[in-house]
C-alpha cells in the first residue's frame, strides 16, 4: 500500500476513534453522580433553583441532542464555556496546554533514551545477570502507578536531598523554564514508567535479534560485539523504540493528570483533575477530547513513522 | 423570611475543600462570614464574656502616620485555588484564592471585628444609621477614599456594588444585600445613601459589613487587570491558577488612618493541593499555607521554623452526622436520642482532630453568645442509648452511613462513629464517596437515611434559619411551624437579649427531638513563618487581606 493511502486510511480511522471517543467522554460525564446543576448553582439550591439551571443549561432536553450540540460545536472548535469562573475552555486549554506539552515533551526526551540505553544493554546479553538485574528493575517500575513514584521521588530529591523544589511554581510572568529546577520532578516522575516500558519491548527486540542467524554468523566471523550491536542489531531493533513513542505520549498523559496536581504544576492534567472535583463538565468534556486528540496523533505519526523506517512493514 | 432558604443554604453548607478539597471555597469563607456576622452582632457580649476588652485587632483610626511603619519585602502566601479557572470576577469565582485575592484588591463596605464596639470595623464607610423602625439605613462613605485611576469613591459607587453583589447568580454575595430594596436605593450627596429595607430587620450593619461586600466603581461589569481598585494592594499580575502578584497602594485609605499594608509586595499562590501547600511552606517556597489538616497542624506541632494558627470558637467548622427523620426508624425520637448518647465525642476529638478542636453538643452554635451553653452537655452512655434502641424496637438495626473527604477528617469522624455505633448493637455500613460528590449527588443526599456533614458553626437564629425552616430539604425531615414562628420574630427583634432568648428555645427543641449529632468542631488551620505577622488585624483571618500583615 502506497504511503499515502495508509496515511489517508489511518487518519480516517482516527476520526473515526475520535469520534468514538467523543461518544464515551459525553456519556461518562452524563453518568457522574450529581448533575451539571449541581456545579452551576451550588449544592444547597432549592428545587426551583434547580429547576431553572437545568432549563438553562438545556439539561432538559434529549441527551442525543445535547450530544450533538456539544460534539457540532467541538467540531467548529467551540469547546463551550467552563462553569466555575466562566472562561472559555479553549482558552483554559491555551492557557495550560504549552506547560504540559513541554513536561511531556521534556520526559520523553529523558525517556526513550533511558529506555533504548537500558533495553540494549539487557538484551545484548539475555539471561546474564545484567538482564535479570535491568528486567527485574524495569518490571518493577512498570508497576509502580506514577503517584508512588512521585511521591518516592519528593521525599527523596526534594525533601531528604534538598535538590530540587518540592512543589512546581511557576515564575509569575514567566514560563516553567525561567525555574528550570521546578520541572524536574514532575519530568522524572512522568519518564521513569514509560522508559521502563520501553526498556522491556527494546530488551525483548534486542535479544531476539541477537539470536538470528545474520547475527550468529557475524559474530562467527570475528566481528566483536560492540560493533555487532551498533552496526547489526541496533537497526533492526530500533522499531519497537517507535511504536513505544506512541505507547509513551498515552502514558505520559495518564501521569500527568496524577503528577501535576501533586506537584501543582499548571498544566492541562491538574485542570482536568480539578475540573471532575468541581464537576465542571465542559472543561472536564474539552480536555478529555483534546488528549484523546493528542493520543491518536502520536499513535498516528508513530505507525507512519514505524513504517517508514520498517520497509517489512511498508508491503 | 430575611434570607431567602436558597441563598442562606448556599451559604451555610458548603464544602472546606474541594474535592479533591479545594473546591467551593467561596462558599466556605461566606459559611464563616455567616457566621462571624451574628458573633460580630453580638460582640459586646463576647468581650464581655473574653475578659478582655481590648482584643487584639488592629483596627482603623489608631497608629502610625502613613507608612511609617511600613516593614517592605514580599509575602508569599499559598492557598486552595481552582486552576485556570480563576477569575478576577468575585462573583463567579469558585476558590479560596479568588476571595482572597478580592480582598486584597477591593476595598470593603467593612469587615465584623468582634472585638469593636458595634462590632464591625467600617471599610469605606465611616458609620451606619438605622431608621428607628428599621425600615432603612443610612450609610455614610469615608471621606478621602479613591480609586486607583484617582477618582472619588462615593455612594453611587456602594450602590452600584451593592446592586452587583444582588445579581449574582450563585446567589452566594447577593444574600448579604436580599434585605435591602436596592432598586429604592438613593444617593443622598456624594457621601451619603439611604438603604430601605424589605422588611424591618435589627442586624444592618453586621450584614453589610460582612466582609463580601466589595465596593467597585460607578459603571463596572468587567472585572479586568486594569480595573479601577480601592483595596490595600494594587494588582499586577494575574496568572489564573498559577498566582497572583500585588503592590502596596499608597494611596489606600487605610494609611492615612495609620494602618497598612506594611509590605511592598504580595503574592498569592494557587495551590489546591493540601500536602503540596504544607511542602511549598516547609521549603519556603511560601511563607503562609492556609487550609492545612488537623494532621498537619499536628506533624507540625513542634516545629521551631513554623508558626501553626487555628481558629477559636466561634469560628469552628462543625463536624455532624444528620438522621433523617423522614424515613424510619429516625422518625422516632428515642432512636435520635440513642445514636447521640451512642457517640463517644472525646475520642473523636483525640484520635480524629488530635485535640486540636472543640466538643460539640448536637448544637451549631459553639462559641456564640446565643449558643444554649446551659444545657447539659450530652453523655456518652452506650447504656442508655442500647436501651432506647430496645425500647423502639429499632436493636440490631443496619443503616448506611453516607460519607466524603469534604473536609478533612469526615471520613475519619465517619469511620470511628459508625464502630461507636457497632458497639450498641447498631450495624453501620459506611458509604464513603470521593471528593466532591457528596453533596454534587443531591438526590442521593436528601434521601439517605443518615449522613455526614460540616459547617461552620452560626448563629441559631441563621443556622436554624438556613438549615431548618419550613421544612427545608437540608432539614431532612425537620419541620416545626411553631419553631419556625420563633425564629421569625427574634429576627425582627432589636433587643437583643430577647432575640437571644427566643434563639435558645428554638435551639432546645432541636437539642431535644432534633436529627443532628455535633459531636466536634474543627478548626481552620493555617501555617506561616515566624516573621510573617499581622494576619489576624487585618480581619476576616481565614480569608486575610494582607492589610495589616507585616513580614520580618
Amino acid at each position: 500500500m502506497r504511503l499515502w493511502r495508509l496515511v489517508v486510511r489511518r487518519l480516517a480511522l482516527s476520526l473515526v476513534a475520535l469520534a468514538g471517543l467523543s461518544v464515551v467522554i459525553f456519556a461518562a460525564t452524563e453518568v457522574l453522580p450529581g448533575d451539571a446543576v449541581t456545579a452551576v448553582v451550588g449544592p444547597d439550591a432549592t428545587v426551583e433553583q434547580r429547576d431553572r439551571a437545568r432549563l438553562e443549561l438545556g439539561l432538559d432536553r434529549p441527551v442525543l441532542d445535547r450530544y450533538f450540540d456539544w460534539a457540532g460545536a467541538a467540531v467548529l472548535g467551540d469547546l463551550g464555556t467552563a462553569y466555575v469562573g466562566g472562561r472559555p475552555v479553549g482558552d483554559v486549554i491555551a492557557d495550560r496546554l504549552p506547560n504540559s506539552v513541554l513536561l511531556g515533551a521534556l520526559a520523553l526526551a529523558l525517556a526513550i533514551p533511558a529506555g533504548v540505553v537500558v533495553g540494549v544493554l539487557a538484551g545484548a546479553r539475555p539471561g546474564k545477570r545484567l538482564d535479570r538485574f535491568l528486567s527485574t528493575g524495569s518490571l518493577l517500575a512498570i508497576g509502580i502507578p506514577e503517584f508512588v513514584t512521585a511521591g518516592l521521588l519528593l521525599a527523596i530529591l526534594a525533601i531528604g536531598l534538598d535538590l530540587v523544589p518540592p512543589v512546581s511554581l511557576v515564575p509569575l510572568g514567566g514560563g516553567p523554564l525561567d525555574a528550570p529546577t521546578i520541572v524536574v520532578l514532575p519530568v522524572l516522575s512522568l519518564a521513569i514508567l514509560p522508559a521502563a516500558a520501553a526498556a522491556r519491548l527494546i530488551r525483548a527486540s534486542v535479544a531476539d535479534t541477537m539470536s538470528s542467524p545474520y547475527v550468529e554468523t557475524a559474530r562467527l566471523n570475528g566481528i566483536r560485539h560492540s560493533q555487532l550491536l551498533r552496526r547489526h542489531v541496533l537497526p533492526n531493533s530500533l522499531g519497537p523504540a517507535i511504536q513505544v513513542l506512541g505507547l509513551a505520549v498515552g502514558a505520559i498523559i495518564g501521569g500527568a493528570i496524577v503528577v501535576e496536581a501533586l506537584f501543582s504544576y499548571p498544566g492541562i492534567g491538574a485542570e482536568l483533575s480539578s475540573a471532575v472535583g468541581t464537576r465542571d463538565l465542559p472543561l472536564v468534556q474539552g480536555i478529555a477530547l483534546v488528549l484523546a486528540a493528542i493520543t491518536l496523533l502520536s499513535l498516528l505519526l508513530t505507525d507512519i513513522a514505524g513504517r517508514l523506517l520498517d520497509p517489512r512493514l511498508r508491503t | 423570611m430575611f434570607f431567602t432558604w436558597w441563598s442562606a443554604a448556599t451559604v451555610v453548607r458548603m464544602r472546606l475543600v474541594p474535592n479533591n478539597e479545594g473546591q467551593m471555597d467561596r462558599r466556605a469563607f461566606l459559611k464563616n462570614s455567616l457566621a462571624a456576622a451574628t458573633v460580630t452582632a453580638l460582640a459586646p457580649l463576647i468581650a464581655a464574656c473574653s475578659g478582655d476588652g481590648s482584643g487584639s485587632t488592629t483596627t482603623v483610626g489608631t497608629g502610625a502616620t502613613t507608612g511609617a511603619n511600613a516593614t517592605g519585602g514580599t509575602i508569599r502566601a499559598a492557598f486552595v485555588g481552582a486552576g485556570a479557572s480563576e477569575t478576577l470576577n468575585v462573583f463567579s469565582g469558585g476558590s479560596a484564592l479568588d476571595f482572597v485575592r478580592a480582598r486584597a484588591m477591593h476595598a470593603t463596605l467593612g469587615n465584623l471585628d468582634p472585638n469593636s464596639p458595634d462590632g464591625v470595623a467600617y471599610g469605606v464607610l465611616e458609620g451606619i444609621e438605622a431608621a428607628d423602625d428599621l425600615s432603612a439605613y443610612t450609610l455614610r462613605v469615608r471621606p478621602g477614599v479613591v480609586f486607583s485611576d484617582g477618582s472619588p469613591l462615593g455612594a453611587a459607587d456602594v450602590i452600584h456594588s451593592l446592586r452587583l453583589a444582588a445579581n449574582d447568580a450563585t446567589g452566594s454575595f447577593a444574600l448579604f444585600v436580599a434585605d435591602f430594596d436596592l432598586e429604592a436605593a438613593t444617593v443622598d450627596d456624594d457621601l451619603t445613601l439611604t438603604l430601605p429595607t424589605r422588611q424591618p430587620i435589627a442586624d444592618g450593619p453586621t450584614i453589610l459589613c460582612v466582609g463580601t461586600n466589595f465596593v467597585f466603581k460607578d459603571g463596572t461589569t468587567d472585572f479586568t487587570e486594569d480595573m479601577p481598585t480601592s483595596g490595600p494592594f494594587l494588582l499586577r499580575e494575574f496568572d489564573p491558577g498559577v498566582g497572583t502578584r500585588f503592590e502596596r497602594n499608597p494611596d489606600f485609605y487605610g494609611l492615612k488612618l495609620g494602618g497598612g499594608p506594611f509590605v511592598d509586595e504580595l503574592e498569592l499562590r494557587s495551590i489546591p493541593d493540601e500536602a503540596a501547600r504544607l511542602n511549598a511552606l516547609l521549603d519556603g517556597q511560601v511563607d503562609l499555607a492556609n487550609d492545612l489538616s488537623p494532621l498537619q497542624g499536628q506533624e507540625l506541632a513542634g516545629d521551631d521554623r513554623i508558626v501553626v494558627e487555628a481558629t477559636q470558637p466561634p469560628y469552628l467548622s462543625a463536624l455532624y452526622f444528620q438522621m433523617n427523620m423522614a424515613i424510619p426508624p429516625f422518625d422516632d425520637v428515642r432512636v435520635r436520642q440513642a445514636f447521640r448518647l451512642a457517640c463517644d465525642r472525646q475520642a473523636m476529638l483525640d484520635t480524629v482532630l488530635f485535640g486540636r478542636g472543640e466538643i460539640g453538643n448536637d448544637m451549631f452554635s459553639l462559641g456564640f453568645p446565643d449558643y444554649a451553653a446551659d444545657i447539659p452537655q450530652r453523655p456518652f452512655d452506650p447504656d442508655e442509648a442500647r436501651r432506647l434502641l430496645a425500647e423502639a424496637g429499632a436493636e440490631g438495626m443496619s443503616v448506611p452511613l453516607l460519607t466524603g473527604p469534604e473536609s478533612p477528617g469526615m471520613v475519619e469522624a465517619a469511620t470511628l462513629y459508625a464502630q461507636q455505633l457497632g458497639d450498641v448493637g447498631v450495624d453501620v455500613t459506611i458509604n464513603e464517596l470521593p471528593a466532591g460528590q457528596l453533596f454534587a449527588d443531591f438526590e442521593t443526599y436528601l434521601s439517605s437515611p443518615l449522613v455526614s456533614g460540616f459547617t461552620t458553626a452560626a448563629p441559631a437564629l441563621l443556622y436554624y434559619q438556613v438549615v431548618f425552616l419550613g421544612g427545608g430539604p437540608f432539614g431532612l425531615g425537620w419541620n416545626r411551624p411553631d419553631i419556625d414562628e420563633l425564629v421569625f420574630a427574634a429576627r425582627g427583634t432589636a433587643d437583643a437579649e430577647e432575640r437571644a432568648a427566643l434563639a435558645v428555645q428554638a435551639q432546645r427543641a432541636l437539642f431535644d427531638e432534633g436529627n443532628a449529632i455535633v459531636p466536634v468542631y474543627k478548626p481552620v488551620i493555617t501555617g506561616r513563618v515566624p516573621g510573617l505577622t499581622g494576619i489576624a488585624e487585618g480581619l476576616f483571618e481565614q480569608y486575610p487581606s494582607f492589610s495589616e500583615a507585616r513580614l520580618a
